[in-house]
């Protein structure tokens, strides 16, 4: 008898430690949580930084949690496309010249503390963000502690210094006059000194005022501590705007469970719950969340996989549910056939692509003529490259049409438009001519500048050299290591073949890349109808009109052969039967742009 | 003796000096570590370019760079430890230290586990040379030696995590084909290891098959691996067979450390088990029982070592005219009944482990070193955890490490074995288990010892391909991070740690040597 209560009695404990262990449900308004559901994740890079804002922590491994912790007035959905998340708060441009916009939160949206989120939120994520109150001429780096990289708080006396990296001529630095704060304290109303066309993309999720104001200024009541904040931006307090802004910068990051777990406060679906270093993180729903985006699984833990491989077993497995591994033939070989789980194949954030040095070529000139540069451009084996290295990997997969636009958005198709009839196909007998034109002797040699480390690229320079080979060009391998180096150094290169990655829709993207003397602009191109169009894009308030412009700059490129584009990189993302609702977006946040719409399926609630 | 270890603590950092400039240089010039940066297409990229290169020194040359590590590490000596930062702007001495806890909690294990069962192994294989049983070893051994690692784990992860998982799932039961085989796999062992004549061998493969087969047998149809206990009509015997188990552990450490002949020894081993088996139900309900003794891992180990003094205590009162003998047997038997309470206790927990949402009657795990949900578990509950998870890393990395023990313990006892002081000893009529334990296998352990040292050494440095299939982050994957991001200070962290490891290391092995030893000077 006593043996078989022991027995009883041991499984009792043990059921109830583990039961106790689970989750808790939560009594979220409306959500409709699955008691104790959990889902896992897996991503190959450890989280360490909830402020995504800052130079240092700015990641994909964070950026994916953030967005998960921090609702923002708007998000990309998988189009890919802007959408606004009205629920948490509206935005308008008020006047387009001079640039007012005025954001506003809605009544009711509250931090996982209760405490509401308001216009002091929005003040302090511009003050960090806009840099306005950074002290000028102050180099931080002087100030790094080596050993940990955080910022000493001894700067000299009332040194501001947010580590947003931004610039007094771009994005929020045009906003240097501290906004106005609404009447109903939970808008601001931005003067921008000189017009923005991504306004819209400047001014991400914020952080809780009142989270920083108890942290730098000591203040216990998270109400007063708010009121702190937004008295020491809007009386331009330094002494205490120098404590809140090294607070902004270093406060927030951690790689492991905080002890003060305020760090912690969310504004958006979920919360951290639990952060093991170079493990996992979990995250709970958020109860105190009033938005649309109601989560519908309970639990999600991030799990830290780095191996691609390893992350496919572990699904195979049962111990993640997600995984959105490195693209390869082994991962599609070892996902294909697996029962219960689902594939799917799409395209990343990354393009692939060939540029031609205009200028400072290492063959002097080789380029320098519109029929060399399409000539060469026709030999490329566009459709070749993707149907033997990139189909395997990605089935769907097209050759790119475009060096502005992200396949599947607004304009893709009319710009795609320009580059299907210039460079449609490979064209030997017109490349042949147009080289004989440009004057060029057959065997002219090109060098193409890619990376030797990438077994992809190799390929693709191979495919590359036979095809041109064709029409008379000799392409000879300028490939290094260190090619990120490289690019843009005059005399190294006559063409270079390397991925650019898109972070964002913006217009502002094209700047950098096209016009004359920008930082992208690696190919020493210069042509003053760009210019004028890279101008007007840059003042145009307009989403059509930008669209229009961004579509001229894409035939303009293709008539100027300035380089060509030529295929998507590839993304996989495999989940288990425990999960449906995933729909990944090929910008980041890629797998949980649509977190709450992930929803626990009968496998999982029987679990 | 002083002047032999300064000359070599000398000659040692200067060896490390020059290899960490080797090294670092060669991580430095592997890449370029700006590359992740430059493919980006936004307007801040240049900020981003400039901040790295400062924060990582880029501007400066690697073969001058070295130096600025170097003076960050000079530090050390005056308790300022400067690693650098790594490319993500992370201090690597905080990515060292919790790299260095996930290494130490998966090597140690499969090392310990490998150097005794490699070292057992070995001495049978060398007591019973040439017989089935050598051979066998013999083959397998070669065949773990030659195994590549990489393919190793990824079988085990497909054949014991995947395949145990679905079996587990489908109600683990053995298949008759399995049961006969490992039956004749268990005849044959004991046939060969224990003595006797033909007819005598017979009977042991008979009763050996017998046995093994019906243990395996008994657990397939009982359910015993979904849940490990001995259940039968409805009443739980396992605090029966504990006690048996208990005995018998208490029979052996009597029968290697003493002789049966010394009976006073075998009844002062049978008491502690007698005590262990007697302390089951009270040690279950209170000390193991979370809700009254909050354990903790060290909790454990003074437990453990408290435990031994108590065996040892019982060998020392009740030890007679033989007490250091006695004292050994009973802190041998106190420990080894210890130790299978504390794994009993692990065995409860099995099947509503097993059971719980997030396991879901898959419990082998293939990646991490723990299961998010057990967070706020037990202790044992997050121990048994713990097994899941390391079972294949540490199957993996023993397979290999052991092979190579069983073939130096088995050479070195075998030579050992055919010097003249052992036919002496067995001339002067001492009993063979006095000749192997007392005379043969300690100076057999010598030329381990160095092996031994060498593999501690190799225990931080971790292991860079297990760690990687396994999605462990130990020194390993920090190691191989480091070379992906073209980062020299988190490789050279690693470097600088498993380098002065293995230096100090192999000065402590030959100090040891020279220790035990005495035909050896160091001069």
């Amino acid at each position: 008898m006593r043996i078989k209560r022991f027995a009883a009695g041991g499984v009792l404990l043990a059921t109830g430690a583990l039961v106790l262990s689970a989750c808790t449900p939560g009594a979220a308004p409306g959500a409709e949580i699955v008691e104790g559901t959990s889902i896992t994740a897996a991503w190959n890079q450890p989280f360490y930084s909830a402020n995504g804002n800052t130079s240092f922590g700015n990641a994909t491994a964070n950026n994916n949690i953030n967005y998960m912790t921090y609702s923002g007035f708007n998000f990309y959905d998988n189009t890919p496309e802007l959408q606004q998340d009205t629920a948490f708060g509206t935005y308008e441009a008020v006047s387009e010249d001079p640039l007012q916009v005025q954001w506003t939160v809605n009544e009711g949206a509250q931090w996982s503390d209760e405490v509401p989120v308001d216009a002091a939120d929005l003040l302090l994520q511009w003050a960090a963000l806009s840099g306005a109150f950074n002290t000028e001429g102050f180099e931080a780096s002087e100030y790094q502690d080596p050993e940990t990289g955080a910022f000493t708080t001894d700067f000299p006396e009332n040194t501001v210094f947010f580590d947003s990296g931004a610039t007094p001529d771009s994005g929020l630095g045009l906003v240097q006059e501290t906004p106005e704060v609404n009447e109903d304290g939970r808008g601001v109303l931005m003067n921008y000194s000189a017009f923005d066309v991504d306004w819209e993309l400047r001014f991400g999720a914020p952080l809780p005022a009142h989270v920083v104001g108890m942290g730098a200024l000591g203040i216990e009541d998270p109400a007063e501590a708010k009121q702190a904040v937004l008295d020491a931006i809007q009386n331009e307090d330094m002494a205490a705007l120098s404590s809140i802004a090294s607070f902004w910068n270093n406060g927030f990051n951690f790689t492991e469970m905080p002890s003060d777990t305020s760090v912690l406060t969310s504004s958006g679906p979920y919360i951290i719950s639990d952060f093991v270093a170079d493990q996992y993180v979990t995250l709970q729903a958020n109860e105190n969340y009033v938005g649309d985006h109601q989560p519908q699984v309970q639990t999600i833990t991030i799990r830290f996989i780095t191996d691609p491989m390893a992350a496919v077993t572990a699904l195979q497995n049962g111990d993640v549910d997600i995984i959105q591994p490195q693209a390869t033939a082994d991962v599609r070989a070892a996902l294909d056939g697996t029962e219960n789980i689902t594939v799917q194949y799409g395209e990343g954030a990354t393009y692939e692509h060939v540029d031609l040095q205009f200028d400072n070529s290492k063959n002097p000139g080789v380029f320098s003529t519109l029929e060399a540069r399409r000539s060469f451009l026709l030999t490329i084996p566009r459709q070749e490259i993707v149907d033997r290295l990139i189909v395997p990997l990605n089935p769907e997969a097209t050759v790119r049409n475009s060096l502005v636009f992200v396949p599947g958005a607004e304009g893709y198709d009319d710009a795609a438009a320009a580059w299907s009839e210039n460079f449609g196909e490979v064209d030997i007998e017109q490349a042949t001519a147009l080289r004989e034109q440009a004057g060029l002797a057959e065997g002219t040699e090109v060098c193409l500048l890619f990376a030797s480390t990438n077994p992809r690229r190799v390929q693709e320079f191979e495919l590359i050299r036979e095809s041109a080979a064709q029409a008379g060009w000799t392409v000879t391998d300028c490939s290094s290591p260190e090619w990120g180096g490289l690019l843009g150094t005059p005399g190294a290169y006559d063409a270079s073949l390397f991925g650019w990655q898109s972070t964002s829709l913006g217009a502002s993207e094209a700047g950098p890349n096209f016009e004359t003397g920008g930082i992208n602009n690696l190919s020493f191109y210069s042509n003053e109808e760009m210019d004028a169009v890279v101008q007007e894009l840059g003042g145009t308030a307009d989403e059509a009109r930008q669209i229009e412009l961004k579509v001229e700059i894409d035939r303009i490129l293709a008539e100027d052969a300035f380089g060509i584009p030529i295929f998507q990189f590839p993304e996989v993302t495999a989940f288990s039967d425990r999960i449906s609702g995933i729909d990944p977006s090929p910008l980041a946040p890629t797998i949980f742009w649509n977190v709450w719409d992930w929803t626990p399926t009968e496998t999982n609630i029987e679990g | 003796m002083a002047t032999f270890i300064v000359r070599r603590l000398i000659a040692a950092a200067l060896i490390l000096l020059a290899a960490t400039f080797l090294m670092y240089n060669m991580v430095a010039y592997s890449g370029d570590p700006l590359e992740d940066l430059r493919g980006v297409q936004t307007p801040q990229t240049a900020q981003l370019i400039e901040a790295r290169i400062r924060l990582l020194h880029l501007d400066v040359p690697p073969p001058l760079r070295y130096f600025i590590w170097l003076s960050g590490i000079g530090g050390c000596f005056v308790g300022q430890c400067d690693f650098g930062m790594t490319i993500q702007q992370q201090p690597v001495l905080a990515v060292l230290l919790n790299s260095m806890d996930q290494t130490l909690r998966l090597v140690t294990i499969a090392t310990v586990l490998a150097i005794i069962l490699g070292i057992v192994i070995g001495i049978t294989t060398a007591l019973r040379q040439y017989s089935t049983y050598d051979y066998g070893v013999t083959f397998i051994s070669f065949l773990f030696f030659s195994l590549p690692i990489f393919w190793f784990a990824v079988l085990l992860k497909q054949f014991l995590a995947i395949g145990a998982n679905d079996w587990f799932q489908t109600g683990a039961r053995i298949e008759w084909w399995v049961i006969a085989l490992v039956a004749v796999v268990s005849g044959l062992f004991w046939s060969s290891v224990l003595p006797g004549d033909r007819r005598r061998k017979a009977v042991t493969f008979a009763l050996g098959f017998l046995a093994g087969g019906l243990v395996l047998w008994y657990m397939s149809v009982s359910g015993w691996f979904l849940n490990p206990r001995f259940i039968v009509f409805g009443l739980d015997f396992s605090m029966l067979t504990i006690a048996v188990l208990m005995g018998a552990m208490a029979l052996v450490v009597t029968a290697i450390l003493a002789g049966f002949r010394h009976k006073r020894s075998m009844w002062i081993a049978l008491g502690v088990a007698a005590v262990g088996a007697a302390l089951y139900y009270p040690v279950n309900y209170y000390l193991f029982n979370p809700q009254v003794v909050p354990m903790t891992f060290w909790l454990l180990a003074i437990l453990g070592v408290v435990t031994v003094l108590v065996g040892v205590g019982a060998g020392w009162v009740f030890g007679g005219e033989n007490k250091s003998t006695n004292m050994k047997v009973g802190g041998w038997t106190a420990f080894l009944v210890g130790a299978i309470l504390v794994v009993d206790r692990h065995m409860q927990l099995w099947q509503a482990y097993s059971q719980t949402g997030f396991v879901r009657g898959r419990p082998i795990a293939t990646i991490g070193a723990s299961n998010p949900g057990f967070s706020d578990s037990s202790f044992f509950v997050q121990s048994v955890d713990a097994f899941t998870h390391m079972l294949l890393p540490s199957i993996a990395l023993m397979v290999i490490s052991f092979a190579g023990y069983t073939r130096y313990t088995r050479a070195s006892l075998l030579e050992v074995l055919n010097q003249d002081y052992i036919r002496t000893a067995r001339a002067k009529g001492l009993t063979e288990r006095t000749v192997i334990v007392r005379h043969a296998f300690r100076n057999a352990l010598i030329p381990i010892t160095t092996i031994v040292a060498f593999d501690i050494a190799g225990i931080i440095g971790g292991a860079v391909i297990t760690e990687r299939v396994f999605g462990w982050t130990g020194m390993g994957s920090m190691f191989q991070n480091g070379l992906d991001r073209v980062d020299p200070n988190p490789v050279m962290a690693f470097f600088l740690v498993t380098g002065a490891l293995a230096l100090l290391f192999n000065l402590l092995a030959d100090i040891a040597y020279a220790a035990l030893d005495p035909r050896i000077r160091v001069s």
